[in-house]
């Protein structure tokens, strides 16, 4: 069953249609080629999918896109999108908090979450912070210190 | 420090930048025009005969292109492992692409490639399969009783080796200790959870080549073991080497079956087809042999050993794959050859059963080892009131010994010695507190465990050489492109072989650029595995990088009037040794012999002799001559909570020997996420299987546990130990295992200091302690 | 994902249209609110049946209004919502909620509802096990007509709820303690990111004589079908000064209470113990919270 809805993803509107009990990563990446959102599990176990709605994280693999019409969808291409790289993803870049980096763009969209609420989180409110997403490479030590470093201003 | 101008550096990855804005390059993401979304059936039962199957009513359905059911695949056994030649005497043969014997739950049956992902999805619902079911057996002891199922045929008892080790006279060892230990100790099965999904694209030509796109750890391995099962010349095979993958971990070393049912999909519809797998298919895709290992060590009264015995039972699983390389390894580099010990035995037992299909892990087999051992030298020094460190470096090989695996090589660098040394004072080992002495509910703990000898590579076993290879090309910008088949799984050769060619080449970092290529075009390379690309890879990239320099310098002879051998790349210039005012810009040069065009310059027109033309390159192909023994130890401070059982790590601190740090970033990298994966060996991750199914219950991260950021120490410290191996690229060795290895002892051992139980069983669980404990 | 007989996808703006779709597609509807927990029965193939998916979210139900006699909270508040809500930083009352709420991941919180966690009647969750210490009231409504009962009623076993045809929950109620309260929740899980193998919230009124007038001890986990009150071990408490000797034997006694069972997360055994333990401390920690709280 195809829904045609209008999304606002990164400032621009899409009109798609899109399964209706279609997930919105799918449509982030196969719809709209927003490819930066990765699948890593589907059931919201690993954070790979995080965008934010609405200023917010959410696992894009677990909303259902219909349930995202209307409201402000971002993902990791929206960060950047004036050719500036944002502070979170320069401080990935520099602390080596990138490895394979599948999971990189989940954890710098919630970290994006966490910076745009406080600009001096301590290291629990870090560690908390990205609990929801999952890295098989770092350890999260340098991806802590990324985020600490870009709250800092980079 | 060093004289380098490259080497040692903390260097961002090049590839980061790319990733942080959304990472194009991960195979997940290809598609090609005209592709076929393809995915499998898999059976429910753990072991059954198919008895028969009507696919007709899938085929049926419109946008179904294709369909594969096991009379459609070529009959030629294999075995899935990359890394070992598809004929070699080595590997058992007992895999077919689709076989008519399930072996366990998940197995894939059929496969269905079609228009759309929901249609292939709804034609596998149409196939009819009459299964008959047979008994399975999931225990491997049980599996090797008289009258358990027969799970390959002819294969008595199960039992598909029984692989053994001996040094000495074990008897004679035995009489002579005056005390002696014994223990069984238990790993269990885990995932290697790399983050991106494996996935695979086949593109069959119009005359039957197979070009293919996947998330594997080795190109040439994909593209022999792919034309081996298909039946085609390897020339009918291209692998495309990806820009980076996310993650490995060993988990993408073995020919999963998406890769050649792919390739037959395509090869039937003449389209591409794009199999991803769902995360529940790639926690049934490998995973680490579970073992039990019994081990059994004597001591005299002063702390010798005197003899070393120890058993295996590998869980084969249900095809052999890695497994009897992986007892191997586990048998010399997990258990036998990092002491000393005159008098040693090992008896291993390759088994099969119907459970899920083992492979590849970091760590590869050591890690069911050196819980074992380390857990045991930990009890022997509590008993007989050794310091462990003292103990270990007493029974640990020196520098210049000859090399206990291979006689024929010395330890040419070893500094295990300064590994346990530095680290222990680090750590503030010698504060360490009586076992159990602390007061109130939750007490700390300090635990240490070492894996004095490793590799750098494979070099050594059997069938295995191990050779890399490299391109090196200079551009007239005065930038390298580097090109080699290795891949980068996150573990920083972009960063890391960039650097060697950087430093050879005598130009910035930046200016190196690592570029893609295939198995069309591209020297051969073995996986990236066993610790060894930095030490084998970075040979040939300093190889190729130098044969590059010899032929810019000849090229510089007549701009610089000197002799190449009196000349030198510093930065970016060429110049006449000990006169730096006579230089040019490896730019000018590379323009010189590059330009099919004669170079207009500021004094006209420059002359250039036929001999000089031509781009400046350099390429390697070889072998490394060793395999260089890194060495690691680690110390652990938990928190035991002695009213829930539950464990916290609180700091870290690893001690390697790896030689020569090439990206200092890069390499601690390796050891914070070594430590991840070895906290949740110890304490969380298990795969778990319904009793009567075989049916996997912890396919998802809901179910399988590894630690999350909250869960990590808040203080893990690397400590590199340089050594400057002499066969090494600058020196360097390999790096990537034993920080996963040891974690799980180290951390068995501080909570034995922490509340004086002993758990010899991973994982160590909450509930573990508690039964020590008592309380429940 | 995995709805094969979906025909619709509505996000009804009235309750009008609720009720027509409801009408329409009868037993067939589904309701979700934030979707995380419909997600997980979706990707498991168990709506395969489902006809019409009904998204409350645009019916006004995402509120928190502090009232003299309690915290009314809107079906579809997302936990985010209520976790920055003040009333739930300032209210030592409301403590096992805070803590149960700062449990899920960030990305469930800002998507996950009040409501829909408790009609998940998932016992595995953490805020429902709060909300029943905290003596909860849900109030639903069905084509115009309301009615509430205690959250407790709710629960008819794992992922079964007592709702009756139609029936959607509109808002939980959480009665004001009169006296000296406080509440706390506490959970053991295998990482931060998890179900609860164990979880305990413990919320207990103190008189001016210092005695526990009213205790109320829930648990979930695998400790039951369903979160379980925890009666023998709040009869223990009731009218008695909650010194270590009554915490202890307090805890001892929901033994008495649930019926915890083995899985691949825990056994049976482990669980008891656990929530004994969990108990105690959830206990201790909500009298330390009372204690700092003026009368």
């Amino acid at each position: 069953m195809m829904q045609l809805v209008t999304l606002e993803v990164n400032g621009e509107q899409h009109e798609i249609a899109v399964e209706a009990d279609g997930a919105l990563l799918a449509v982030l990446r196969d719809g709209l080629g927003l490819i930066g959102t990765k699948r890593g599990c589907d059931t919201g176990g690993c954070g790979c999918c995080t965008v934010l709605v609405d200023g917010r994280a959410v696992y894009s693999c677990m909303m259902y896109t219909l349930s995202a019409q209307g409201r402000k969808i971002t993902t990791i291409e929206g960060l950047a999108a004036d050719g500036k790289l944002d502070p979170l993803q320069e401080a990935f870049v520099n602390t080596g908090a990138v490895q394979c980096g599948y999971c990189t763009c989940g954890f710098i969209m919630v970290a994006k979450q966490l910076l745009s609420e406080t600009n001096n989180p301590d290291e629990d409110a870090i560690r908390h912070a990205i609990a929801g997403n999952l890295c098989r490479c770092t350890g999260y030590h340098k991806i802590v210190e990324a985020i600490r470093l870009a709250a800092k201003g980079g | 420090m060093n004289d380098y101008s490259v080497i040692g550096r903390s260097i961002p990855r090049p590839d980061a930048w790319e990733k942080v804005v959304g990472g194009r390059g991960y195979p997940v993401n290809l598609r090609l025009p005209g592709m076929l979304h393809g995915t499998l059936l898999r059976s429910p039962h753990p072991h059954a005969r198919i008895a028969g199957m009507d696919a007709s009513r899938a085929l049926a359905l419109p946008g179904v292109k294709a369909l594969i059911t096991p009379a459609d695949v070529p009959r030629i056994p294999y075995s899935a492992t990359f890394f070992k030649p598809a004929t070699s005497a080595a590997v058992v043969r007992d895999m077919l692409i689709l076989d008519g014997t399930v072996r366990y739950a998940g197995q894939p049956v059929a496969a269905v490639a079609a228009t759309t992902a929901s249609i292939a999805e709804h034609a596998l619902e149409l196939i009819e399969v009459q299964y008959e079911e047979l008994p399975a057996v999931f225990d491997p002891e049980e599996a090797m009783r008289e009258g358990a199922p027969e799970i390959h045929a002819g294969v008595r008892h199960n039992v598909i080796g029984r692989p053994t080790y001996s040094l000495g006279d074990i008897e004679a060892g035995f009489s002579a200790a005056d005390h002696v230990f014994e223990g069984v100790y238990e790993t269990q099965r885990v995932h290697t959870c790399y983050m991106e999904p494996r996935v695979c694209v086949a593109d069959a030509d119009a005359q039957g080549r197979v070009t293919v796109y996947a998330s594997v750890q080795h190109l040439f391995g994909l593209r022999e073991k792919l034309a081996f099962v298909l039946g085609l010349p390897v020339s009918s095979v291209r692998a495309v080497q990806p820009p980076y993958i996310g993650g490995g971990f060993g988990g993408k070393l073995d020919l999963a079956p998406i890769e050649p049912l792919a390739a037959l999909l395509s090869l039937r519809a003449r389209r591409p087809v794009r199999i991803e797998q769902s995360r529940y298919e790639d926690f049934i895709t490998s995973s680490r042999h579970p073992a039990k290992v019994y081990l059994k060590t004597g001591i005299s009264r002063d702390g010798q050993f005197t003899a070393r015995y120890a058993r295996t039972l590998l869980d084969a699983s249900a095809y052999a794959s890695e497994a009897p390389e992986v007892i191997r390894v586990h048998s010399r580099f997990g258990l036998m050859l990092g002491y000393r010990c005159p008098n040693a035995k090992w008896e291993g037992t390759l088994v099969y059963t119907n459970n899920m299909p083992g492979g590849a892990f970091r760590g590869y087999g050591a890690p069911q080892g050196c819980f074992a051992v380390e857990s045991q030298i930990d009890e022997i020094c509590e008993k007989l009131g050794f310091d462990p460190v003292e103990f270990r470096l007493k029974h640990a090989p020196r520098c210049g010994d000859p090399h206990p695996s291979n006689a024929a090589w010395k330890l040419d660098s070893y500094g295990f010695d300064e590994c346990l040394v530095r680290g222990a004072e680090r750590f503030g080992w010698r504060s360490r507190a009586k076992a159990a002495s602390g007061r109130g509910v939750k007490k700390r703990g300090f635990g240490m465990a070492a894996q004095p000898l490793w590799v750098s590579g494979c070099l050594g076993a059997p069938d295995t050489y191990e050779h890399s290879g490299a391109i090196v090309k200079l551009n007239t910008d005065g930038s390298a492109d580097l090109a080699t088949a290795t891949i980068d799984i996150g573990s920083g050769q972009t960063a890391v072989l960039c650097q060697i060619a950087a430093e050879e080449l005598g130009i910035s970092v930046e200016a190196v650029r690592l570029s893609g290529g295939s198995t069309d075009t591209l020297p051969v390379d073995a996986a990236t595995h066993a610790s060894r690309t930095t030490y084998a890879s970075g040979i040939a990239v300093k190889a190729a990088a130098a044969a590059a320099k010899k032929r810019l310098l000849e090229v510089a002879e007549t701009m610089l009037e000197a002799s190449a051998v009196d000349l030198e790349v510093r930065e970016g210039m060429v110049r006449v040794k000990g006169a730096s005012a006579h230089a040019v810009p490896v730019a000018d040069v590379v323009k010189r012999a590059e330009s099919p065009f004669v170079q207009i310059t500021s004094k006209g027109t420059m002359q250039t002799v036929l001999a000089e033309k031509g781009t400046i390159i350099g390429t390697s192909s070889l072998a490394p001559p060793r395999n260089p023994s890194p060495a690691s130890a680690q110390f652990i401070e938990v928190e035991v909570d002695t009213d829930t059982g539950e464990v916290r790590v609180l700091r870290a601190v690893y001690a390697h020997d790896i030689g020569r740090v090439v990206n200092l970033a890069g390499a601690e990298g390796q050891v914070e996420g070594g430590l991840q994966q070895g906290i949740g060996y110890a304490l969380m991750e298990n795969m778990r299987f319904e009793p009567e199914t075989g049916a996997c219950v912890t396919a998802d991260f809901l179910n399988y546990k590894m630690p999350t950021a909250v869960e990590m120490p808040r203080s893990i410290e690397s400590i590199f130990v340089e050594t400057d191996e002499p066969s090494g690229p600058f020196g360097a060795k390999g790096l990537a295992e034993p920080c996963l290895i040891v974690p799980a002892p180290a951390i068995a051992n501080a909570i034995y200091n922490a509340v004086g139980v002993r758990v010899r069983s991973l994982p160590i669980t909450p509930e573990k302690i508690l039964a020590g404990l008592g309380k429940i | 994902m995995s709805l094969r007989q979906l025909k619709e996808f509505c996000i009804p703006g009235d309750w009008a249209e609720v009720d027509a779709q409801l009408g329409r597609y009868g037993a067939r509807a589904f309701v979700l609110a934030g979707g995380s927990f419909v997600h997980g029965l979706d990707a498991r193939g168990l709506l395969h049946e489902v006809e019409a998916l009904i998204d409350i979210r645009n019916l006004g139900l995402d509120y928190i209004r502090a009232e003299s006699g309690g915290l009314r909270i809107g079906a579809t508040t997302t936990f985010a919502h209520l976790q920055a809500a003040p009333t739930l930083g300032e209210s030592p009352w409301l403590g096992a909620l805070a803590d149960a709420l700062a449990c899920p991941p960030r990305q469930i919180r800002n998507v996950a509802t009040v409501g829909g966690s408790v009609a998940a009647s998932c016992p595995y969750f953490d805020p429902p096990t709060a909300l029943m210490a905290l003596d909860a009231r849900v109030a639903v409504v069905a084509g115009g007509a309301r009615r509430e009962f205690p959250l407790g009623e709710l629960f008819a076993g794992t992922f079964e709820n007592s709702l009756r045809r139609g029936e959607i929950i509109v808002e939980l109620f959480l009665p004001r303690p009169t006296g000296r309260s406080a509440s706390a929740f506490l959970k053991l899980e295998g990482n931060a990111n998890d179900l609860a193998i164990v979880n305990c919230a413990a919320s207990l009124e103190i008189d001016a004589q210092g005695r526990c007038s009213e205790a109320r001890i829930a648990l979930g986990g695998g400790v039951g079908d369903a979160i379980a009150r925890a009666t023998s071990a709040e009869r223990l408490l009731q009218g008695r000064v909650a010194d270590d000797e009554v915490l202890w034997s307090a805890a001892e006694a929901v033994g008495e209470d649930i019926d915890p069972h083995t899985d691949h997360r825990a056994s049976a055994a482990y669980r008891l113990a656990v929530a004994k333990v969990l108990t105690r401390r959830a206990l201790t920690c909500a009298l330390a919270r009372s204690a700092r709280t003026p009368t």
